[in-house]
């Protein structure tokens, strides 16, 4: 075993080129270079190169670059991070500004722990994505993955009250975002604005938002972008290691405990690891009165496993999340008469007061993910994957109260109620063609039944999809231009089975391409523009073909449409990206979505008449649109470790046939940073800072005439943050101290379907401690 | 080959372990809604029991619901009562029990224009306040106008206007003829 490790974390000096003007012995010598892979030369992205003396690291980019800057003459060890190459070391004399190229050997023993890192394949490096992981991953993590994603420019969110938060990307959400956790497409009921994705944060080590059509390697139906998730790599030495999150807000009062623990026995490759989390939160507060029955209790439960024998890999992942979410009780309206009361308040009745009691309205979600995942490494460079998953979910919903005449035996029993059990089956193989092109070639099918236990909003229905897909990309060394493109073919078919008491029995088939174009250029060393382009279909729904009835929630009455055509979508962007060391970064996208047969609700002129009073009433339909913005992200340093960090999101939708805007398009935003690194020598990776953030979000002035109350006005917010990497004793840990909505302001937002009964929660402190622990045995 | 067998062996036990979970065994849908379909007036007065009722069996969407006209005399006194029920069932199922079992989380509103004037709610639930099941009546002149009934459940009783708080389970305008 010694002997494989040994060999294949060999690392390769190659050549040590043009020493540039001998410096004095100053402090600002560079190291620059790339890292490549030893047999193909194609360059390795994201490789971490640490210099062990100074604890200086930096990490490789997409093509496999690095720079290391105020270094000082003199001997030092080089260390790659890279779970590959698990902390190889080479010695380095520097006395002058120097490049040098760093060449990894793999065997097939290293490729495939360079493959199993990222769950769900490699990212095609020409698309626009943006991610989060480290120490602004984990500051988010308590609240949940809507709020998480808000830290990235051009995702927001779709607020249902204070508790329920689904992401919006470039202005689509629900069904236009695939959300993909550790490697399975997640299968819930993602089709109403009020349900939030059944996934824990806490799993994640690193998630990734794609913006736009994306890959097709995903799926089709992903208009508006997609979201990966991914767990930490599993541990490749041998012992017990794990971590500890233990987080708390004031606001809710909550409290949440997060733990993961590992081990990997030394004789077999093989590897397992539980993790659950646990949380309890009460009644939110906005500056003047407390939220009844905006609680929330959480459990979630994992464990996943890893054997790895020569040249195969078997994962096996299973995951429980449970989640029950108390409802505003002031939200739930039974009529139009009741909404314009509510409206017409513009707050809860009762001021409200602190509880931790869960009462009705109420919602219980219980999403449960098993996977099975069998990887065979054919070649260096090639290999095959076959992943089989199950997913459950079950969807309970309770209104404000239950309904009359219930038996003894159901008084409990949720008003509405749904199940979906999904199983999928993936078989890929990616490849490389010749030196300069790598792909993936694949297949997928799913097969969903979807029950309805109660209730006849939407009927039950099953679903059977199949697709092939097949992607390549083009790299060349020292070529400026790197291409890829994807296409992929899918069909569907739609059973309904019966809606409340009718049988509806009817087939809908689907079938259509979807491709992708993807352009980079690297203009020079810090500069580089992307292009992509690509054409992506969606097959309407069974809540927009077959919904009939009233959704408690937004008190509206909405009627499906059987003849709703699929929408296809066209997505173009274009992004500018720069990066200059520790000096300066920014990218800045440009895109234009145009949707045929985009799907929505559309107001009907007379309100529906029930036996409970008037509901306005809403039909599905279809039209043409356009969405256009600019999404722009920055960083510069103003000195020394001080940072300026700006963000802003423009975004405009627009209903070409109804010439009028589209509902729920995010509003300007602009928000800016200032942030103060220190000790970053000492902890290169999670360096600490003190952060004060101040979001100006403007009057949504571009919103359709037909809603029920004109858009907020805009607002200023200011939050702050204090983290901390220190030693105590020999055990690492990391302090955050979070203050959300520090001067306590009122507002509302735009984007929050509550937005007409309440304001936004007010100041919130958040204190968050992560302890990472490890046992390995010398 | 140990190391295979020593693998499938795994993935039969974890798929065991998870495919095996049983789950909901009631089998399929069982749909039943109670809801509210009828609202009943009864008006008893002048010598005569009326009876009008606002009904909607096929519940929400499909069929409008059908209100009947009240027809009442001009200057005379009634008692009126209001009876809800479930009709989409055969036979139907009286909901006002259950009202009256849960007299403290419900209210009955009257709101009336033109011709008609304003029930006064006579009974009280259990905690002494408003309940509206039960009120009286006193027309006026001749003319037209209309009577809007509301339930009210879980509406804030102690609020100036308690009618326009709560959740509105059943809903019925009717036009009114004083004759």
């Amino acid at each position: 075993m010694k002997k494989i490790f040994a060999a294949f974390f060999g690392v390769l000096l190659m050549y040590l080129i043009s020493p540039m003007a001998a410096q004095a012995q100053q402090c600002n010598l560079s190291l620059k270079g790339q890292v490549l892979n030893a047999d193909t030369g194609l360059p390795m992205a994201y490789v971490g190169i640490v210099i062990k003396e100074t604890q200086q690291g930096v990490e490789s980019d997409e093509h496999g670059h690095y720079q290391l800057a105020n270094l000082c003459p003199g001997e030092y060890t080089l260390v790659c991070s890279h779970i590959g190459c698990d902390h190889a070391e080479q010695k380095l004399s520097l006395h002058s500004n120097s490049e040098l190229d760093i060449s990894l050997r793999e065997n097939a023993v290293t490729l495939q722990n360079v493959v199993v890192s990222g769950t769900v394949g490699k990212r095609a490096s020409t698309q626009t994505a943006s991610e989060l992981s480290g120490t602004e991953l984990d500051a988010g993590k308590g609240l949940g993955l809507g709020e998480i994603l808000k830290r990235l420019s051009g995702v927001s969110s779709l607020n249902t009250g204070a508790t329920i938060s689904k992401p919006i990307i470039q202005g689509m959400h629900s069904n236009r975002i695939l959300i993909f956790n550790n490697g399975v497409r997640l299968e819930g009921q993602q089709w109403g604005s009020e349900h939030a994705p059944e996934v824990d944060p806490f799993n994640s080590e690193r998630i990734t938002v794609v913006k736009g059509a994306g890959s097709v390697r995903y799926g089709s139906d992903a208009l508006g972008g997609i979201i990966l998730m991914e767990p930490k790599p599993m541990r490749h030495n041998p012992g017990i290691g794990g971590e500890l999150h233990l987080q708390s807000f004031t606001n809710g009062r909550s409290g949440i405990a997060s733990g993961m623990l590992e081990g990997k026995l030394a004789k077999l490759p093989l590897g397992v690891r539980v993790q659950g989390t646990l949380k309890r939160a009460g009644n939110l507060q906005t500056p003047n009165y407390y939220l009844n029955n905006t609680g929330a209790a959480e459990s979630n439960f994992s464990w996943s496993g890893k054997y790895q024998p020569e040249n195969w890999v078997l994962e096996t992942f299973y995951s429980y999340f449970y989640n029950q979410l108390g409802i505003l009780s002031d939200s739930h309206i039974g009529n139009l008469t009741d909404l314009n009361n509510a409206i017409e308040r513009g707050r809860p009745l009762q001021d409200g007061s602190f509880s931790y009691h869960l009462g009705r309205p109420l919602q219980r979600v219980l999403h449960e993910t098993f996977r099975v995942k069998l990887s065979h490494a054919l070649s260096e460079n090639d290999k095959l994957t076959f992943q089989a998953s199950r997913q459950f979910n079950r969807r309970q919903e309770y209104d404000a109260h239950r309904r009359y005449n219930v038996l003894p035996q159901n008084l409990d029993a949720p008003n509405i109620q749904f199940e979906i059990t999904t199983w999928a089956a993936e078989l890929n193989w990616d490849h490389r063609l010749g030196r300069n092109w790598q792909g993936a070639l694949g297949s997928t099918a799913q097969k969903q039944i979807n029950t309805v236990d109660r209730g006849a909003l939407i009927p039950g229905f099953d679903n059977l999809d199949a697709g092939m897909y097949w992607t390549e990309r083009h790299f060349k060394l020292g070529n400026p231009w790197e291409f890829e493109f994807g296409a992929r073919y899918d069909i569907r078919r739609l059973h309904i089975g019966e809606q409340g008491t009718t049988i509806i029995d009817q087939n809908r088939d689907f079938k259509n391409w979807s491709a992708t174009l993807g352009l980079l250029y690297t203009l020079n060393e810090n500069l580089k523009l992307r292009f992509n382009t690509g054409s992506a279909w969606r097959s309407p729904l069974v809540n927009e073909l077959f919904s009939s009835g009233v959704h408690h929630g937004s008190a509206s009455y909405e009627q499906g449409n059987p003849d709703l055509q699929p929408e296809r979508g066209f997505n173009n962007s274009l992004t500018l990206e720069g990066a200059h060391t520790q000096k300066w970064s920014f990218a800045l996208t440009a895109y234009l979505n145009l949707v045929n047969n985009y799907i929505y609700l559309q107001p009907r002129a007379a309100p529906e008449l029930t036996i409970r009073g008037a509901f306005p009433a809403f039909d599905y339909q279809q039209a043409d649109a356009r969405i256009m913005g600019l999404d722009w992200t920055g960083d510069l340093e103003l000195y020394k470790n001080l940072h300026l960090e700006s963000k802003i999101s423009l975004i405009n939708g627009w209903n070409q046939e109804l010439h009028d805007f589209l509902i729920y398009m995010p509003p300007f935003r602009f928000d800016q940073g200032l942030k103060l690194n220190f000790n970053a020598q000492k902890h290169p990776d999670h360096p600490s800072f003190v952060r004060l953030g101040v979001l100006a979000v403007m009057r949504q002035q571009q919103a359709p005439a037909t809603d029920y109350a004109s858009p907020p006005p805009g607002y200023v917010r200011v939050d702050a943050e204090f983290f901390h990497t220190f030693e105590w004793g020999k055990q690492h840990l990391e302090l955050g101290i979070s203050v959300f909505n520090l001067f306590n302001t009122s507002y509302r937002e735009y984007l929050n379907r509550f937005r007409y009964f309440t304001a936004e929660p007010g100041r919130n402190l958040g204190f968050r401690l992560k302890v990472p622990f490890n046992f390995s045995p010398k | 080959m140990k190391r295979i067998s020593f693998k499938w062996s795994t993935l039969a036990i974890l798929g065991l372990a998870v495919f095996g979970c049983e789950k909901d065994k009631n089998g399929g849908p069982d749909n039943e809604q109670e809801l509210i379909t009828t609202v009943a007036l009864k008006f008893v007065g002048g010598g005569q029991t009326l009876t009008f009722t606002a009904e909607d069996k096929d519940g929400d969407g499909g069929k409008a619901p059908i209100i009947q006209p009240i027809a009442l005399k001009a200057n005379t006194d009634y008692s009126l009562s209001v009876a809800f029920s479930d009709a989409s069932k055969t036979p139907a199922i009286d909901i006002t029990t259950e009202v009256k079992t849960e007299s403290n989380d419900h209210l009955v509103c009257f709101e009336n224009t033109g011709a008609m004037n304003a029930p006064l709610q006579q009974d009280k639930d259990a905690a002494g306040k408003t309940l509206g099941l039960e009120s009286t009546l006193k027309t006026g002149a001749i003319g037209t106008g209309t009577l809007k009934v509301t339930l009210k459940h879980m509406p804030s009783k102690s609020s100036a206007n308690a009618c326009a708080t709560g959740e509105t389970d059943a809903e019925a305008t009717f036009n009114v003829t004083v004759q």
